[in-house]
């Protein structure tokens, strides 16, 4: 019966063929080409068929680059803000949603979801329009509830990263409390009561029960916060366009001003394989030190 | 029945016709190709509302299609930003449309390459005695002509204030000098107004909309001729970093113009202006006439107290205290591999010269009182409002002209300036370093 229904391997392979193929094409294809044509000088609206080779020059231009760097460093601030903000945020929010005295988890669920399902194009005007200085509701309670002055929050380069996180962490909190809510789910309810029993308070179930329970959910979201905020971009356009100056410059947006806005091609693939070869180092090295990090609570 | 039902359809698409060509009478050439020509512009109906250059472009362009139904004529049409960015990506692909519109800036770096040499062909114009020759310059690369200049020639840099306002603060006509403005500023910022509003969010506003302006009052004309022509001028020359210090002192050390100007874009400052949170705002036409679209359908009295004058005179600068940057910023340019198919060449030959030909020059003339690259004769002013006929004046008779510096050079010349001053105007750099970078952009890219 079993061997009846069992597909041959040739309609198997045939079914595979038509994702891979457009996998390859949609990641591989690009990511070679990009490397491909960081090794040639290609700009000013020249045609790449006329491009010069220049080896390794946009890689040595990319290493001495300070605003490059500048951007990676506002990636790193990104990813630390939205780990925080993100991950640990909805953590605490699911604990609280789960716990006995908490009402409407599905309304909860739903509503804390609800952001990650907006274009972030529309998640960055609705924060500029939050943000704005005549018009705000942020000045609005500042001056009003708080007795503060009006401030123009996107101009301030000293804490415009900060206020560009914000809305990263509103727009994808609900997401990682869906995920956490359903690793949670999965754990017996009875290791809970025993703890309960044993006098264990909230704060200690946290950290020596949950925690170390759903670490590989954990793991997944960490991966997840990371490569997202290693490739921000949208948001961040339509706020600021990397302003006050390159305050709020990440590498994706540099590599596409130096691409599209500066016409400079091939220095701007190398700058996509520089996001490609950093994002691998982040989110690994970052693996790695959860790994370490979680080994002796599993233990 | 029939008879007279054929005569009432043939009648109605024969006044059809004629009222489409009484709009605007492209000259309906009889052209050999039929087949597709494919334009790429940026005049969206949004962009086109009050907005006489892209009204002008897409009434012609609409008049030309009905003209040559054996062309299926293609159109893909973007919003400006989005514009820069995709046609930079068909010229890096060589994959432009047939006809498209060139930015100044590119020429030099487009040229043969992506736009065709139509020296000869715009010189065998039939139009061509009547063309403004000036607007070729940004255009024209060792001599050679790249594009019609096209839409209107429009100033970027005007300041419209309203004179009600002003004249409350003591002044009956807009200060011409900045020091009267800092006084100015006195006076509204204890209301809780700002003097002047001013959008940067977008970078490129304090170039086209003010340094332009302002940068030429201390080096003049020669010095950016120079820097065009890659003939000595700097970047880092002593008086254009001097007018970079004077607008760091503007923007940075006083209160004349609104603490966000860093974020909000021109269209945030001309609402500020619109509602009375700003006594004036600095911009270019295209902000004069959505003021102008606005204030008159609902302010009458803020209507009629509008106001125009150039940028007041900083006290060390020396040339032309009543000059403005006005121009063409872009040309219908024809893809060089057009040329392969004589007929095609010959219908997209005929598209540019209607698109900045008799028929959209009058349009504009008779509709918005602005000229483009063909001139329209005299407008004749009795026709139109007290503002629009101000602005006139202001454009064209009342003020000189200098050059839009982001209509010639590079475009990754601008795109470091531009983000950099928006950094110095935070504080964050110094004019100098600002010259510095920029000139090693230019030095790289030019």
């Amino acid at each position: 019966m079993l061997q009846s229904v069992k597909p041959r391997r040739w309609v198997v392979v045939l079914y595979l063929l038509i994702p891979v193929a457009l996998f390859i094409f949609s990641v591989f294809v690009p990511l070679l080409t990009a490397l491909y044509f960081s090794f040639f000088e290609w700009k000013n609206g020249q045609s790449i068929y006329t491009a010069t080779y220049n080896g390794l020059t946009n890689y040595k231009q990319l290493i001495a680059d300070p605003i490059f760097w500048q951007s990676f460093g506002n990636n790193i601030y990104l990813v630390v803000a939205c780990i925080i903000g993100q991950i640990g945020l909805a953590f605490v929010l699911v604990l609280f949603a789960n716990s006995k005295l908490a009402v409407g988890k599905a309304v909860h669920r739903t509503f804390g979801f609800f952001p990650s399902t907006i274009s972030a194009v529309c998640i960055g005007l609705i924060w500029s329009i939050i943000f704005h200085s005549k018009y705000g509701l942020l000045n609005w309670f500042v001056v009003n509830v708080l007795g503060g002055t009006k401030q123009a929050w996107l101009g301030d380069s000293s804490h415009v990263m900060l206020y560009v996180s914000i809305p990263l962490i509103w727009q994808f909190i609900g997401y990682y409390m869906v995920i956490l809510f359903s690793a949670i789910a999965g754990i017996d309810q009875q290791i809970f009561e025993s703890a309960e029993i044993d006098g264990a308070n909230g704060f200690q179930t946290a950290i020596h029960i949950t925690l170390p329970m759903i670490r590989s959910t954990m793991l997944v979201c960490l991966t997840l916060c990371v490569a997202g905020n290693m490739k921000a971009f949208d948001s961040i356009w339509t706020m600021t366009a990397g302003g006050p100056g390159y305050a709020s410059y990440v590498m994706a947006l540099y590599g596409y001003t130096v691409s599209f806005q500066q016409s400079n091609m091939g220095y701007g693939s190398a700058i996509s394989i520089g996001i490609f070869v950093l994002s691998l180092l982040v989110i690994g090295g970052s693996r790695l030190l959860v790994n370490r990090m979680t080994r002796g609570l599993e233990e | 029945m029939k008879k007279l039902t054929a005569l009432f359809l043939t009648l109605a698409l024969v006044l059809t016709s004629v009222a489409a060509f009484a709009a605007t009478p492209v000259a309906a050439t009889e052209l050999a190709y039929k087949g597709t020509l494919k334009i790429m512009h940026f005049s969206t109906s949004e962009e086109s509302e009050g907005n006489g250059g892209s009204d002008g472009f897409r009434t012609t362009l609409a008049a030309w299609k009905a003209a040559h139904p054996e062309i299926t004529l293609e159109e893909n049409v973007l919003a400006n930003a989005e514009y820069k960015t995709t046609i930079a990506q068909y010229a890096g692909a060589q994959d432009l449309p047939d006809v498209y519109l060139l930015q100044g800036m590119n020429t030099i770096a487009w040229a043969d390459k992506n736009a065709l040499d139509l020296t000869e062909i715009i010189k065998a114009s039939p139009y061509y005695a009547d063309y403004n020759t000036a607007y070729f310059t940004p255009f024209t690369v060792d001599g050679k002509i790249y594009g019609y200049p096209v839409l209107t020639g429009g100033t970027c840099t005007v300041v419209i204030y309203d004179k009600a306002m002003w004249a409350e603060a003591g002044f009956e006509t807009f200060p011409g000098t900045w020091e009267e403005v800092e006084q100015a500023a006195e006076y509204f910022s204890g209301k809780g107004i700002d003097a002047i509003a001013f959008g940067n969010g977008g970078k490129w506003q304090m170039n086209s909309d003010f340094i332009s302006t302002l940068g030429n009052r201390y080096t003049g004309p020669d010095w950016f001729a120079s820097l065009i022509a890659k003939s000595g001028a700097a970047f880092t020359d002593e008086a254009f970093v001097a007018a970079l210090k004077e607008t760091k002192h503007l923007f940075n050390e006083t209160k004349i113009f609104n603490d966000d100007f860093n974020v909000v874009t021109n269209e945030d400052a001309r609402e500020y202006f619109i509602s009375g949170d700003a006594a004036a705002m600095i911009g270019g036409n295209w902000d004069e006439a959505y003021i102008w679209q606005v204030l008159k359908d609902t302010n009458e009295e803020k209507f009629n107290n509008i106001g125009f004058a150039v940028l007041p005179q900083p006290a060390d600068a020396t040339f032309a205290p009543d000059s403005q940057n006005i121009g063409l910023g872009y040309a219908v340019a024809i893809n060089p591999k057009v040329a392969e198919d004589p007929d095609k060449l010959a219908a997209a030959i005929d598209l540019a010269q209607e698109l900045t030909g008799p028929a959209f020059s009058t349009f504009v003339a008779e509709n918005y009182a602005l000229g483009g690259l063909t001139s329209a004769g005299d407008v004749d002013l009795s026709k139109f409002d007290a503002i629009t006929a101000a602005f006139y004046n202001w454009s064209y008779v009342d003020t000189s002209t200098c050059e839009i510096y982001d209509s010639y050079i590079s475009s990754a010349v601008w795109d470091v300036f531009n983000t950099e001053v928006q950094a110095m105007l935070n504080g964050e750099m110094e004019p100098e370093q600002v010259a510095a970078d920029t000139q090693a952009a230019y030095e790289a890219n030019y």
